[in-house]
Formats: structure tokens, sequence, C-alpha cells
């Protein structure tokens, strides 16, 4: 059987079991609470006639004399209206002889006198009968037909089922309803589900109610699509800009080479030509190694050896290594150094502020300044470099640390990927810090790394 | 022919100026937009190799610019291949499209097509009675016999022939055939005529006297 399995059959079933047994319930009690009171009131009519009977007969004369004759039945007319009529009630009395010694008329054949053991009432057939023992006769029976009680009991249960099996269809088309209405979201999450396994990532569910339980799924899921969408597209484009980034190189190594292989050449020309090719070369090494680095950083597979490290030291080394670059520019670097110290990889800490510092002394003017410093405050290492440079554009600030961002959308002949921030930013976030940076056109650049602190 | 290279990979403009200029064509070079858009707006080239992505002002204002003015033939080089980046490339002005990395023949054939249609020619062989000249070839024969032309000859050639019938003056012939490191004052093209004229007939140029040269169609 399949259709059990789907939540819509499972939830129904469920449901009209549970609507089956209640509506079973009520019909039942109903039923049996109607019969007995039926009942109750018929013996309570019964028992009345029984002792107006036995009363009757006891009112008759004494006649101690003729000992064997039967007593005789008294009844005033209004007691013997009682007897008979539309409902029918009779009565028979016997003494020891199984032969009643008087019937009323509308009592029917054959009215067998009960046995010495037999209940004090009986039900035969259509007939309900009440008896007593009692002297001065041998025994009195007081009963009726119950035809007309039973047949209407009959049309009553009959109406009872009627009326459940109706409320059973109502409930399970209502619950049917309600199912689906509440199953639809479920439907539609898994249409756009579908659709977007089949790789339209621009799909989304959609939701009239943010409330409900599914609703709030369908948020969550149109928030994850969201984000997947976004990666994918990251993803996109940062292939794209990596191929582009390789373009260059390789057109660069395509027209020397096709030019220079068109006829004989100098050695001279020959050098140049190879020469241009290293560099296109080298060019997409760097890059391959940057794109690997960032690949590496992404996934979390960079190793760090975390200790305890001196931002002071570290800085100072940078600048050492820096100062011969600087001099070629004609920039001074000024230092300002307060202790801070932080838990980090010494050598990725020297690769940023190496990184942060070289951008400093290249985006510059020619006999500008560099600061750099360190200072710990509220419980952050902090390291700071700021220059004289033309600073950045405010619409391209929020992109410096971007990949493959470049401030005027050029490849410029230094040979930078484009990558360098993006990848003193990984790092930075993997140290658990953070990477700000403002920038003023004309005045200059203002690069802040902050790390956690650690006790010196 | 004279053209303008424009692209910032200094080894790249190396290459494509070596070739180009072996190639038998006048060439400038500029590495910036703005250094390259003045030159296009100044000289009336044959033709422009425009890289995209510049310092300064990139490759399509440059091209925006240049379209206020003139209709030099441009040839858009880019590392976008995206349809929507041809597209716009075309639409904003762009008269061909090359996609880095291409292969240095590719480039000459389509700066020889844009050039051959930019003087209305649409066939490369250029048929002037005992003369052909053959610009996908690069190659001039007269009876069938094939000529000997040094490249600077065979440019001189080549540009009398697309505007053959034309009157071509010397400035326009200096323009065309001499770049911004030639001397310009010298009497070169005098030279080039007269060895032309050795080798395809004292009367294939003619001599306008007072305005220029050109050859009877």
């Amino acid at each position: 059987m399949r259709f059990p399995r789907s939540i819509r059959w499972r939830l129904q079933l469920w449901y009209g079991a549970l609507l089956v047994t209640v509506l079973c319930g009520f019909g039942f009690t109903a039923y049996h609470l109607e019969k007995s009171r039926r009942l109750r009131r018929i013996d309570e009519g019964l028992h009345s006639r029984l002792s107006l009977i036995v009363d009757g007969l006891r009112a008759g004369p004494e006649r101690s004399g003729e000992k064997r004759r039967p007593p005789e039945l008294r009844l005033t007319p209004e007691q013997a209206s009682l007897f008979g009529g539309a409902e029918g009630y009779y009565y028979v009395i016997w003494m020891q002889a199984p032969q009643p010694i008087q019937i009323s008329s509308a009592a029917p054949k054959a009215v067998p006198k009960p046995g010495a053991r037999e209940e004090q009432l009986r039900v035969r057939g259509e007939f309900r009968e009440t008896l007593l023992f009692a002297a001065p006769v041998n025994c009195v029976l007081v009963g009726r037909s119950i035809a007309t009680e039973n047949a209407e009991l009959r049309n009553f249960g009959g109406a009872l089922i009627a009326i459940g099996a109706a409320v059973l269809a109502a409930g399970l088309v209502g619950g049917w309803w309600l199912v689906t209405r509440a199953l639809q979201p479920i439907g539609e999450i898994g249409a756009a589900a579908a659709r977007i396994a089949e790789g339209d990532l621009s799909q989304r569910i959609e939701n009239g109610d943010s409330q409900s339980e599914l609703g709030q799924l369908a948020n969550v899921l149109n928030t994850t699509f969201g984000r997947l969408e976004a990666l994918f597209a990251q993803q996109a484009n940062f292939t794209a800009d990596a191929a582009h980034e390789l373009r260059t190189p390789v057109t660069v190594i395509l027209t020397q080479t096709q030019s220079a292989l068109t006829r004989e050449r100098s050695e001279e020309e020959y050098r140049e030509t190879i020469e241009a090719c290293q560099r296109a070369a080298q060019r997409m090494r760097r890059l391959i190694e940057s794109l690997m680095e960032l690949a590496r950083l992404d996934a979390g597979q960079e190793p760090f050896h975390l200790e305890k490290c001196d931002l002071v030291k570290v800085v100072r080394d940078c600048v050492g290594l820096m100062h011969p670059l600087a001099a070629a520019r004609k920039i001074a670097i000024e230092e300002e150094y307060s202790a801070a110290v932080c838990r980090g990889d010494a050598e990725r800490l020297a690769q940023v502020v190496t990184n942060l510092l070289s951008n400093a002394i290249e985006y510059n003017q020619e006999g500008g300044k560099v600061w750099v410093s360190t200072h710990s405050k509220e419980g952050m290492a902090m390291v700071k470099v700021r220059n004289t440079g033309a600073g950045i554009d405010a619409a391209d600030l929020p992109h410096v640390f971007d990949r493959f961002h470049r401030g005027d959308k050029a490849r410029t002949a230094s040979g930078h990927s484009g990558l360098g921030l993006a990848i003193v930013q990984a790092i930075v976030h993997a140290h658990g810090g953070s990477l700000n940076v403002e920038s003023e056109v004309e005045t200059g650049t203002f690069f802040v790394a902050k790390f956690h602190a650690e006790e010196p | 022919m004279r053209i303008l290279v424009i692209e910032d990979e200094p080894d790249l403009l190396a290459g494509l100026a070596r070739s180009l200029r072996e190639e038998g064509y006048a060439v400038d070079t500029a590495q910036d937009g703005e250094d390259g858009l003045l030159k296009a707006l100044d000289v009336n080239y044959d033709a422009v190799v425009l890289d995209v992505m510049l310092p300064r002002l990139d490759g399509w204002e440059v091209l925006r610019r240049l379209r206020q003015h003139k209709k030099t033939p441009v040839l858009l080089l880019t590392a976008r291949d995206k349809t929507t980046d041809r597209v716009r490339g075309l639409d904003s002005g762009a008269d061909d499209y090359l996609v880095k990395p291409f292969d240095l023949s590719e480039l000459l054939a389509r700066l020889r097509a844009l050039i051959r249609r930019s003087a209305s020619e649409a066939r490369s062989v250029i048929d002037l009675g005992a003369v052909q000249v053959d610009t996908a070839a690069r190659i001039v024969t007269r009876d069938a016999v094939p000529v000997v032309l040094t490249a600077r000859e065979y440019a001189l050639v080549e540009y009398l022939a697309l505007h053959h019938g034309d009157v071509v003056t010397r400035t326009t012939l200096y323009e065309h055939l001499f770049d911004e490191t030639d001397d310009s004052l010298s009497n070169l093209l005098d030279v080039h005529v007269s060895n032309v004229r050795k080798k395809l007939g004292p009367d294939f140029i003619a001599t306008r006297r007072g305005h220029g040269y050109s050859i009877e169609a």
C-alpha cells in the first residue's frame, strides 16, 4: 500500500479513527440513556399498576368459609381505565393451577404462568411484564407491549447513526481541507527546492504566512538559498577574475613568442623576448601562489603556529626590511611603539605588516611619509599604518578587501595581483582580529589591524 | 598605414608594436587612456588597437570620447569574454573585438580587414590594371610577377591603392606612413615614391603638383 505513506493520508486516517471513536462513544451513551429512561418509565407504570391489582384483590370481602374460592378483584372504573387503552397494560392472575383465574381484556393470548423462581421483571418477546407472588392469590402479573418503544428506540438509534455518519463525513472533508491547507507550504517548499536543484538558484519559496511553523521554515530556507546563491556568484566571479588575471600574461607570452618567431632575430632581441616571457610567467606564478594561499586560508587548512607574539618586535623587523623600498621612493617611515602583545603566528603577522607597509609606500607620493605604530587599548593590541598617498575614493573604500579589486580598475605594471589585501584580511580574521581602513582623497589612507591582547 | 596601440602592459605593448612595425605599419604607442585619447584625437590613424582595462581612463571612456569626434576604426582588446561585454564593446562604437589571449596572426588579419573596410574595399586584392595589390598576403604583382618592395614602399603603394582615383596629399601620406618616432621633415617620402616608380613603372604614381600623389583607377 502506497497511500498511507503520505503524511496527508496518515493524518486523515488518524483523524478519521479518532472521530469514529468519539462518535461511537457519544452515540452509544445517548442510545442507552434514552433506552433506560424509557424502560424506567414503563417499569414505574407496571409497578404502580401491580400494586393496584394486589390492593384490589386484598380489598375484597373476607370469605373464610369458602376457602377454595378465588378472591374477587375489585377495581374502581378509574383504576380499570388504567388497563387497556393506548398503552395496552394488562394483568393476569393465577391461583395454584397453571390456568389463570382472571385475565384483563388487553392481555395477549396464552400468557404462561411464571415459575416460582422467576425474576420479578421479565421480558417476553415484545412484552414487558412484572410479577408478584403474593396472597391471597398465587401470582399476579402486570405487563404491556413495548413494541412501540422498541420501534421508537430503533428509529432513535437509526437517527443517531445517520447523524454520526453525517458528522464523520463533514469531519473528514473538513480534515482533508485542513490537512491540505496545512501541507500546502510543504508542497511549495518542495517545488522551489526542486527548481533550485535543477540549477536555478534565484528561485525562492513563496511565503504568504511567515508566522506559522512552516512559514518560518520557508523563511529559514529562503535565507539559506540566498546565501548559497551569493556564495555561488562569489565563487563564479572569483573564478572569472582569476581566469581574467591569467589572460594578460598569457597574451604577453603568445604575442612575444609569435612575434619573435616570424623571422631570424638578433641575440639581443631573443633575450628581450625571453625576459618578457619570464616576467609574464613570474606574474602568473605570483597569482597562482596568492590564489592557493587564499584557497587554503578559506578552507582553514593553513597551519598557524599560535604563540605569544610581541607586535613591537614584528613591526620593527618589517620596517627594517622595508627601508630600501622606502628609500628608493624617498619616503620617510616614522615609527612609534608602545607595548602590544597578542597571540598569533609571528610569521603570518609579519606578512600582514609587510603587506600594509609596502602598500603604504607604493601608493604614496614621492618624498611622502609613512607612519607606523603599535599600542594596546581596551584589551586589543593594534598595529596602525598611515600614509600620505592619493587616498581611496569613498566609492571604492568598501571594496578594498575584495578579491581582485583595484583602485583604478586597471592592471598596474607593478604586477600586483589584486589579492594582497584580501590575503591580509583573511590572515587577520584567522587570528580572530579585525582589519579596518579609513581614507581621505588627497590626504592619505589609514589601516588598523586589531588583535586580542595578551599579558606581556 | 599608421596605427595607435593603447595598452598598459609594457611587454605586450612592445611585442605588438614590434610585430606591427615589421608588417610595415607606422606605430604609435600609449600606456594609459589619457595619453591614448590625446594621440587618437590628434592624428588621423588608420586604426586604433585599444585595451579595455587602462589606468587613468578606461577603454570604454576612451572609445566614447573618441567617437564624439572621429570615426577611426577601433579594435578592442579585452580579457572579458562574456557576450554582454562583447555586445557592449561593439555597441559603444568599437569596429571589432578580440579577447585575450589571442594569436598575433588573428590580430594582424583583423587589423587588415578593418583598414580595408574603412577604405570601402571589400576584397583583399586591389586590381589596378597591370598591377595588383594583395593586402592579405602583402604582395604586389606587376603582370603577374611579384615585385619585391620594402615595408615602407609597400605601405605607400597600399595606401595609394586603397584610395586609388583620389589625390592624396603629402601631409596625409606623412601622417599615415610615418609614426611619431620618424622625422617627418625629411624627404623620405620622395625617396620612397621614386623607388616605387623604379619598380612598378614611372607612370604608376602620378604627381599632382601642389596637391600630392595619386594612382589612376
